[in-house]
């Protein structure tokens, strides 16, 4: 069967404008001036860091159930192996917007105790988002055989998917939180000031490009080993 | 300040805490910062900016370093021409 390879002269020309994009993502976030609020001061400009991994996560899961449907559809490992890869670097990006998250609550909201865990709903939702896709990953190493394991996790992925608007975004909006748009608090728009947003949106399309590129590669990778060695063991 | 936390999540049993019913009694911190605090909390607080873009980065660097141990495991698969049984998990 054939794989679907990435094609490597599309590949190269998007990792060097997404290289660029995020070097001019991080010149911005530090050079643009950005109103100082209480708390907060210089922090805001984790906005352009900390909330984009969440998107990239919300991507990343979308990419990666739409190979379990494709998967279903066709019995194609190739589209297995991209589920299960997205899924990986979307979980990398998961991890790392919690622990950023965690180091911008300590040093603001939390400055002068030594609270690093704040259980804030979206925090909390997050984390066991995280450890419902860790679960995917343990489903597949139990199961030997390729293409039973590419079926059940791709039953499984799509499950986890479905929880991902409900943990990340409708839940914590619901409870008294310190992330914006939850009982109690303004929504984002109205308290980030529009400027922000200049860099904002770059870097969330710049950190989505990232996540696609490294996607890319951990595909490439996956596909040798199976050409080679007729089977990935994630 | 974790007192102060403490006492006004044990009010309302069985509510859950609104966030700024702990910020209202605490105020801006008056002690003087020690410790990791003195530097995260210098400068405006830029260092906490450093810290998160250098954990992204980091992250990252590692993620990139661990796929390359893949391939140089592929690549030194395909030059030994010997094939095994199922790939091994790095």
């Amino acid at each position: 069967m054939q794989l679907l390879v990435p094609n490597l002269k599309r590949y190269q020309v998007i990792r060097t404008v997404v290289l660029v994009w995020m070097t001019a993502v991080v010149f911005g976030a530090f050079l643009l001036s950005i109103p100082r609020i209480n708390i907060l001061e210089h922090t805001a400009r984790n906005l352009y860091f900390h909330v984009p991994m969440w998107f990239t996560l919300m991507a990343a899961a979308v990419v990666s159930a739409y190979h379990s449907v494709r998967y279903l559809g066709s019995s194609d490992i190739a589209r297995d192996i991209r589920a299960a890869e997205a899924a990986c670097v979307g979980v990398l990006f998961g991890i790392l917007g919690l622990i950023t998250g965690i180091v911008w609550a300590r040093f603001t909201w939390y400055e002068g105790t030594n609270i690093w865990w704040n259980f804030d709903p979206k925090q909390s939702m997050a984390a066991v988002q995280l450890l419902i896709y860790g679960g995917y990953f343990v489903l597949r190493s139990t199961i030997e055989d390729p293409q039973k394991r590419a079926r059940m996790g791709a039953v499984y992925n799509l499950f986890a998917f479905v929880t991902l608007p409900f943990l990340l975004y409708v839940l914590p909006r619901q409870m008294d939180s310190l992330h914006p748009g939850a009982e109690g608090n303004p929504a984002f728009s109205e308290i980030t000031h529009p400027i922000m947003r200049l860099v904002f949106y770059p870097a969330v399309i710049g950190f989505i490009g990232l996540f696609w590129v490294l996607y890319t590669q951990r595909v490439r990778v996956a596909f040798l080993r199976q050409r080679t060695q007729g089977d990935i063991e994630l | 300040m974790i007192s102060v936390i403490q006492d006004t999540l044990q009010t309302q049993p069985g509510a859950s805490t609104r966030y700024d019913s702990i910020w209202a009694h605490t105020g801006i911190p008056s002690q003087q910062p020690e410790g990791l605090e003195r530097i995260m909390l210098a400068e405006d607080k830029l260092y906490v900016v450093l810290a998160v873009v250098l954990i992204i980065w980091f992250g990252i660097v590692y993620f990139i370093l661990r796929t390359d141990r893949k391939l140089s495991k592929v690549e030194r698969s395909i030059e030994s021409g010997i094939p095994s049984e199922t790939a091994r998990h790095t």
